[in-house]
């Protein structure tokens, strides 16, 4: 959490942004059938599927402008006009491109990739390799340089994918399903461990460490992904050329 | 009272009798303990994610498991406390300011074996209050109209929002009231009107509690935890655990004021364990005749403090079952839980399920008794977990939060909610909004909105029954106040009408 000098400075943003929230949901609310008939239920105010979201509308709205006030009493004018001088400042970049702030992006990035990008497109056992292997290796070793590195080596990989799916090269020419994002996403798996292994083979103790993250990286998917599959019964969100080598050797016995 | 007693019995019989209901005991306490010792990782975290492996279980075995992993989780927070002086979890970090100086003093098994014993009795009080007050409960909840229930759900959210905020009070209101909001989307229940649907037929059925719980709990702790690089310090020599029965005995009234407080605090809305544990802390302090020593190495303080977080289990299940109102944020994750077995918990739980609620009592007491066990015999071997570096779990977590998610409704569009929600719920952290507030207002939004129009439609758009209700003016009653007392002139006759009736009695007391 923020210390309470910058805290009372984020709530005059904070409140002003939660403010123009709650005028979105009361506009939201306001268009909801207050009086008119709907599914033949003729409405009055106190039936309304409105009644509800407008009291939290406004509710959210007054909060927000409380906060806000609060927070601008709390600083004054003077540090008001100098925050807004700061949002504008180099400072800020500063602060966007700091380490922490980096290691936020990283997070982010390989939460969002995983979910939008990789789940709903590329065999689970592959998506999750991908996953822990880029997550252990940019944290794993505690160093910003090489997470940098990381990261962009990843984020460039991503948006190759990005691209390839975009132009719906993914969708097959045939009734068989493709198999060609799993290899692609293998390939990257690849070329990502080995562009890792390169910038730390100088350091022995990376190395260890190294080793530790892959072979978790490589163990995790084979414990999870199988309790679910096949003791849980779930099928997994996308399965593809691992899947169904798994499914060759778990069935192979009942054929 | 026979019949609830055998009742009681057979359900011991029925988790002890059976192998695999032992090792889903057993396990379920050992990993809960994982989960409380790891720093980054809660209880609240350990409940969501095997709500998603007990899918294909029926409701009494899951309750086994999740009950277990909450007790476990709970207690669990009190070895890194102890042996590093970083708490596991929120809850015991009361814990962590005498239990740390006690390890320093080279005492740290000692510490550990009256943390396990204190959480144990905790735990089974607070088993005893879930099965003599929840019929009070139940035949006060059965008289309930629609206007008691919103009022309570709104209720819920205030107390929530007042009381877990780190910061200022209306953040957490604004937290209530933002979670109220996310409980809005998708079809209203009475007339299945589209609200904030933006023509998305995947939010049609709105949206999904526990992948919504799963990314504000879990994603913000992931983010926490690696963006600032939390580091685990060095883990103080564990000595033989010994069960510390001596101290114990020596404190029996200590245990009681405890518990009543765990228990008390586990029954308010969406308060969790951590709160529990720091106003025991303070008792204690206030009470003891050695006040000074506290924060440097107190056992009675270790003692009052896991006492009273593990009594704030049992606490938070009683408004969970009787009222469907979770106590605290693991309890919501078990709301989220029983929904999915197909058990709805409120005044109709006794009627719909007879035997759950002294079910739910038996395994707390049998939860209670493994994590002794476990605590007890194999400490040693559980401390080793606090040597795993955060960046090696962390990203095993996030994968679980991802697959569990998905599991518990076979869906992609839980993720597409969950990411998000995770990221503006670590923001919201960092300016000091607590999440608790916003979890309880996407539980408890359905329940005020459909409760609030029946009751409307009962009266013709009348609010004039609420002040012939008692409950229902109470609660009102009790919402003003909380709404009040927040602004500066009240606030300030409070403090001036409280030193008043302070002093009176002080000066009464120098006279007699």
């Amino acid at each position: 959490m923020l210390d309470k000098d910058k805290l009372r400075k984020a709530d005059v943003f904070s409140g002003a942004a939660i403010f123009l929230f709650g005028l979105w949901v009361l506009s939201q609310a306001l268009k909801m059938p207050m009086k008119d008939s709907w599914g033949g239920v003729m409405n009055v105010w106190f039936v309304s599927p409105a009644l509800m979201p407008l009291f939290i509308g406004a509710m959210i709205m007054l909060l927000g402008a409380l906060l806000c006030r609060m927070g601008l009493n709390a600083i004054g004018p003077e540090e008001f006009k100098a925050t807004l001088r700061w949002l504008v400042s180099a400072d800020l970049k500063r602060v966007l491109a700091s380490d922490a702030s980096v290691r936020f992006y990283a997070i982010a990035l390989l939460f969002l990739t995983l979910v939008f990008i990789n789940l709903p497109r590329i065999d689970f056992f592959l998506c999750a390799v991908l996953f822990l292997a880029a997550f252990i290796t940019m944290f794993f070793f505690l160093d910003d340089g090489l997470l940098r590195a990381f990261l962009r080596f990843y984020l460039a990989g991503e948006l190759l994918l990005l691209v390839f799916f975009a132009l719906g090269l993914h969708r097959p020419a045939a009734e068989t399903p493709s198999m060609l994002p799993d290899l692609l996403a293998a390939g990257f798996i690849a070329g990502y461990l080995c562009f890792v292994r390169f910038r730390v083979r100088a350091r022995a103790d990376l190395r260890k460490k190294f080793r530790v993250g892959l072979v978790v990286s490589l163990l995790t998917p084979f414990i999870v992904g199988p309790i679910f599959k096949y003791f849980l019964m779930v099928p997994l969100p996308k399965e593809g050329l691992v899947v169904a080598a798994l499914d060759y050797v778990w069935y192979l016995e009942f054929l | 009272m026979i019949d609830t007693f055998g009742i009681y019995l057979q359900s011991l019989g029925h988790v002890v009798g059976s192998p695999a209901h032992l090792a889903i005991l057993f396990g379920s306490v050992l990993l809960g303990i994982i989960f409380g010792a790891l720093p980054g990782l809660t209880s609240t975290l350990g409940v969501a994610l095997l709500t998603a492996v007990t899918y294909g279980m029926d409701a009494a075995t899951a309750m086994v498991c999740l009950l277990s992993i909450y007790v476990g989780g709970t207690y669990g927070g009190s070895y890194s406390s102890i042996l590093i002086n970083i708490p596991g979890t929120a809850a015991s970090a009361a814990t962590a300011l005498d239990g740390y100086p006690l390890a320093l003093k080279g005492q740290a098994g000692r510490t550990i074996g009256l943390a396990t014993t204190s959480s144990a009795i905790g735990t089974i009080i607070s088993m005893l209050f879930l099965v003599t007050v929840s019929p009070i409960i139940l035949h006060f909840a059965l008289q309930f109209t629609s206007f008691e229930f919103f009022l309570l759900a709104f209720f819920g959210i205030l107390i929530s929002g007042t009381l877990t905020t780190p910061d200022l009070v209306i953040k957490g209101w604004i937290s209530g009231f933002l979670g109220l909001f996310l409980s809005m989307v998708g079809r209203d229940r009475l007339q299945f009107y589209p609200r904030f649907t933006f023509g998305i037929p995947e939010l049609d059925g709105g949206i999904e509690v526990v992948p919504v719980l799963i990314g504000a709990f879990g994603i913000p702790q992931i983010i926490e935890v690696l963006k600032n690089r939390v580091q685990v310090g060095e883990i103080q020599k564990l000595q033989r655990i010994l069960p510390e029965f001596g101290t114990i005995l020596r404190n029996v009234p200590k245990i009681i004021r405890s518990s009543l407080i765990g228990v008390g605090v586990g029954c308010v809305p969406g308060i969790g364990e951590d709160i529990a544990a720091w106003v025991s802390y303070g008792a204690a302090k206030n009470t003891s005749k050695n006040p000074e020593n506290f924060g440097k190495g107190e056992p009675t303080a270790v003692l009052s403090t896991e006492v009273a977080n593990n009594a704030c289990v049992g606490g938070a299940i009683i408004p969970l079952l009787n009222l469907g109102i979770p106590g605290s944020p693991p309890a919501a994750m078990l709301l989220g839980a029983l929904m999915l077995h197909g058990v709805t918990p409120g005044p109709m739980i006794t009627f719909e399920h007879p035997t759950f609620i002294i079910e739910c009592a038996a395994i707390l007491l049998l939860a209670s008794m493994a994590m002794w066990i476990v605590g007890i015999t194999l400490a040693k071997q559980v401390v080793k977990v606090l040597r795993i570096p955060a960046p090696l779990f962390m990203p095993i977590v996030g994968l679980l939060c991802i697959i569990g998610s998905y599991a518990l409704g076979l869906d992609i569009t839980n993720l597409y909610l969950m990411i998000p929600v995770g990221i503006v719920c670590y923001f919201l952290t960092e300016m000091g909004y607590p999440i608790a507030p916003l979890v309880i207002g996407v539980i408890l939004g359905p329940m005020a909105d459909e409760n609030l129009r029946r009751a409307l439609m009962v009266t013709q758009g009348s609010f004039w029954p609420i002040l012939t209700r008692p409950v229902a003016l109470s609660l009102v009653l009790i919402i003003a106040w909380l709404v009040l007392v927040q602004f500066p002139s009240v606030k300030a006759f409070k403090e001036r009408w409280a030193a008043n009736v302070l002093g009176r009695f002080r000066s009464s007391r120098h006279g007699g």
